[in-house]
């Protein structure tokens, strides 16, 4: 079919995987399952090129439509940019500097950054709804409210972490010779966390992009349509109109790479004087030796540093608990991770039953005026709930199966990464949510509605990991493998003893960050209805939350916000309880230095 | 005259098995045209006793005054060269000089003819523009002492300055801070230099004070009374060199209780 084809003309990156999965790949089983996901937009892009061929002028009449729509989508984003910077600059500021601040500031965002923020955007919908008089205010003041939510805490992060990795000697400096006030801020703290803010920026941008497209297509499900280029996807996509959804994809891979070109470019390169290490270090000669452009350094250098920041941002809260926790130390080491193991696993089991115990109570005390229907669907929440995690888990197990082969390859071979990176790098920047109306409309007569929901939720996950895990096999002490390789380790050995121990933690923080993803994508992945005749229904915690805010007459608000809390408690439950915990074991036990 | 008076100085940090002893009852003083190096071994609180006279910290017990005033924050009149030259790599050579001046305030035009006047006195004359990643390791040091001198300190407190560069770099620098300190029209009246280096100390110092191991005390406070230009090879500077040496290997390991000599000794 035509839309079909237009899955993805804009996907050439998957290929080298394909190329690079059967020649390094332990997992056999992984590359068939790789290749069959390769092939399908490898020939839907050939069906494209004819397509677009045979009816270009038709095409070009849906430019103009489009530009409009995608410069509605810039200005919300532009708008929540621009309060995501005021935000991260006092928060950051203020938690960085005031000690009592911090040790409230800090976790707070911990857990606001691992909530699924777009299970949010209903209830901002309705709040803001409330708020405003009219729905088009309201409605545009959520999505500008969500995308925030999407762009400010890595920000803050960055912000707060460029304060706080200060070099000693230089706050001294600053002390020694009375920096107060204004000066202080101009002279040393504020250009101290310009080269952070601009990294932390395009990958908000990014992220912001990923979130804008998916809220406006969340807003197709209801009267209340966002104006902006998901919409107009989700809109021509549902109408099978290929002509009006290329143009759309043309419109917004323009708008981001010339937003790409005119300004993060020349503001990363300007960033650079920022940094504080004056000597050269490693990141530089990463650009130098490998000769690809500098972006590909500084996107690695971005992700190398991205996963230090995610291990001060897990391992800082909790360093109290750890220290208090790892004290005794028991003799036997094997024992104490057994233990540690069982009663991780018990906590797990007890905070679950906790959990349904009090949703349960909580909604026997306020659902006498819920309507019976929807009473019963709220008791099925905790099913849904393990539905949509069954989805999630199978969508990280396939990217897993991508990245890790796609990774050692990209690393392995100076060529592979010389051209296979900045496609990676492209395709990664593109927000996958401009593609889900496609999957939606496009895809599901050929696979089931199960496979595109794991297909979409793959999307939202696998560049994290992706990235994650390249960064981590980067980060491998040569010495190390060649100490390897000189006793002889080769293969499946050598991928076991070597490669995946030191990756460990690299991959743990990329599958932290890539179930946030996941978590995030089930709002749109389960449930899309345009119109009566096409909806995508799969039962999960997703479609309850979308579910409860389509029903008519506020009947459902009751279910979203049963179906958010269950999804947001099992979130911060899962991270607490076994992400956490596997990432202290990882660094303490595979840390290099 | 004496500018700054270190009176039964105790240091201790909160550690993890209580509190650590850093220095216990230190008492020097430092006159006007003092040329005073602290030295001994690394580890000793060399560091942290230029911290407390500077006023960035606080000793845990007795006191530091500078001009008859106890020291209880930062303190004007004294400036600090760093180990790690501490620049700000966003700044250009005549901004980081311009770093300490601004902070008191001075108009525009001042402050531009002090900076060109320290930029030229440290022979950085032409990198004006340069920022501190474009020098090399010698050059920023030099960035590091223009800001110091152009805020006219009264006190110039070096911590390790030349730990950071290669042996030759060092060597040329040094012989140029004497240059600059001989230079009466210049700033501080009296330098204290934190060195682990017993030759670099004697070469340039007036006065050695001698601390012990942790918790540091002082094992002596030499006179260095060899003329100018000191000649390393000659074997009244490697007669010095020994007993500093053999001052800070004999005297006071962690074990041993605080020797009677107590204080200030001059020795010479």
């Amino acid at each position: 079919m035509a839309e079909g084809g237009t899955i993805r003309p804009d996907d050439p990156g998957s290929a080298a995987a394909g190329r690079g999965a059967p020649k390094t790949t332990p997992l056999p089983g992984a590359a068939r399952a790789a290749a069959l996901y390769i092939a399908i937009p490898v020939l839907a892009t050939a069906f494209a090129v004819a397509t677009v061929g045979l009816s270009f002028g038709n095409f070009a009449s849906y430019l103009p439509t489009a530009a409009v729509d995608v410069f509605y989508s810039f200005l919300r984003m532009s708008a929540a940019y621009a309060l995501s910077l005021g935000f991260a600059l006092a928060y950051g500021y203020y938690a960085a500097t005031h000690h009592t601040g911090e040790r409230v500031m800090i976790p707070i965002l911990d857990i606001l950054q691992s909530i699924p923020i777009l299970g949010f955007f209903p209830i901002a919908l309705v709040v803001f709804a409330s708020l405003t008089p009219g729905s088009w205010p309201g409605v545009n003041l959520a999505s500008i409210f969500l995308i925030f939510t999407s762009m400010a805490w890595n920000m803050v992060f960055g912000i707060y972490e460029s304060l706080k990795t200060l070099p000693e000697e230089l706050r001294e400096a600053a002390a020694t010779f009375r920096l107060r006030g204004v000066l202080l801020f101009r002279r040393v703290l504020f250009p101290a966390t310009i080269n952070r803010l601009v990294y932390n920026s395009v990958l908000s941008w990014t992220a912001g992009w990923f979130f804008l497209v998916e809220a406006e297509i969340f807003s197709t499900n209801s009267n209340q349509v966002l104006p902006g280029i998901g919409s107009y996807l989700s809109f021509s996509a549902s109408a099978h109109n290929t002509d009006a959804f290329l143009a759309g994809i043309l419109v917004l891979v323009m708008v981001i790479a010339i937003l790409d070109f005119v300004v993060w470019r020349p503001m990363g390169k300007w960033a650079e004087r920022f940094r504080y290490d004056t000597s050269p270090s490693g990141d530089v000669e990463l650009i130098a030796t490998s000769d690809t452009p500098s972006r590909l350094g500084r996107v690695t250098a971005y992700v190398r540093r991205g996963v230090r920041t995610a291990r001060t941002r897990i391992t800082t809260p909790l360093v109290q608990v750890a220290a208090i926790a790892t004290r005794p130390v028991v003799s036997s080491e094997r024992r104490r991770s057994a233990l540690s193991y069982i009663g991780m696993g018990t906590i797990l089991v007890v905070g679950w039953l906790m959990l349904i115990a009090i949703t349960v109570a909580v909604f026997d005390v306020f659902s006498a005026p819920i309507l019976p229907g929807i009473r019963v669907q709220i008791e099925h929440l905790p099913l849904a709930m393990g539905a949509s995690t069954l989805r999630v888990v199978a969508a990280y197990a396939i990217c897993l199966a991508i990245s890790l082969p796609l990774a050692i390859f990209l690393s392995r071979s100076e060529r592979a990464a010389r051209y296979g990176m900045p496609t990676v790098e492209v395709i990664a920047s593109f927000p996958a949510t401009a593609l889900f109306p496609v999957i939606i409309f496009g895809l599901i007569p050929f696979i089931s509605p199960e496979g595109a929901a794991v297909l979409m939720l793959m999307t939202g996950m696998l560049w994290y990991l992706f990235f994650n895990v390249l960064s981590g096999i980067r980060g491998l002490p040569p010495d190390l493998d060649e100490a390897g390789r000189s006793f002889g380790l080769k293969g499946w050995k050598r991928f076991t003893q070597i490669v995946l121990p030191g990756v460990f933690p690299a991959l743990i923080t990329g599958s932290i960050t890539a179930f946030g993803g996941g978590w995030n994508t089930l709002i749109v992945a389960e449930y899309l209805s345009v119109n009566p005749h096409q909806t995508l229904n799969l039962f999960g915690i997703g479609q309850a939350i979308d579910i409860g805010y389509a029903l008519p007459n506020h009947t459902g608000y009751p279910l979203m916000v049963a179906a958010l809390l269950t999804l947001i408690a099992t979130v911060v439950a899962i991270n607490e309880l076994i992400w956490k915990p596997l990432y202290r074991k990882a660094v303490e036990k595979y840390r290099y230095d | 005259m004496v500018i700054i008076r270190v009176e039964h100085v105790d240091k201790s940090f909160a550690g993890r098995h209580g509190n650590i002893s850093i220095m216990q009852d230190i008492s020097f003083d430092v006159a006007d045209s003092d040329f005073v190096a602290l030295v001994g071994p690394s580890g000793c609180g060399k560091s942290t006793m230029l911290r407390l006279i500077q006023g960035l910290d606080r000793p845990t017990s007795g006191k530091v005054e500078f001009r008859d005033k106890p020291v209880t924050s930062v303190v004007t009149g004294m400036a600090m060269v760093f180990q790690s030259f501490a620049l700000c790599p966003w700044l250009t050579v005549s901004q980081n000089v311009a770093f300490g001046i601004e902070a008191l305030g001075w108009a525009p035009d001042r402050i531009k003819a002090q900076v060109d006047r320290y930029v030229s006195v440290t022979g950085l004359d032409g990198f004006q523009e340069a920022y501190p990643r474009e020098l090399s390791g010698g050059m920023r040091q030099r960035v590091g002492l223009a800001r110091a001198l152009a805020v006219e300190p009264s006190v110039l407190l070096m911590d390790e300055p030349f730990s950071a560069l290669d042996p030759l770099t060092a060597e040329s620098l040094r012989e140029e801070i004497l240059q600059l300190w001989r230079d009466p029209s210049l700033p501080p009246d009296a330098v204290i230099l934190v060195s682990h280096n017993i030759e670099e100390a004697i070469q340039l110092a007036d006065r050695i004070i001698v601390l012990s191991r942790r918790p540091a005390h002082v094992l002596a406070d030499v006179h260095v009374d060899l003329p100018r230009p000191r000649d390393r090879k000659s074997s009244a500077f490697y007669d010095l060199t020994d007993r500093v040496y053999s001052l800070i290997t004999e005297g006071g390991g962690p074990t041993t209780a605080p020797p009677v000599t107590n204080g200030a000794t001059a020795s010479q």
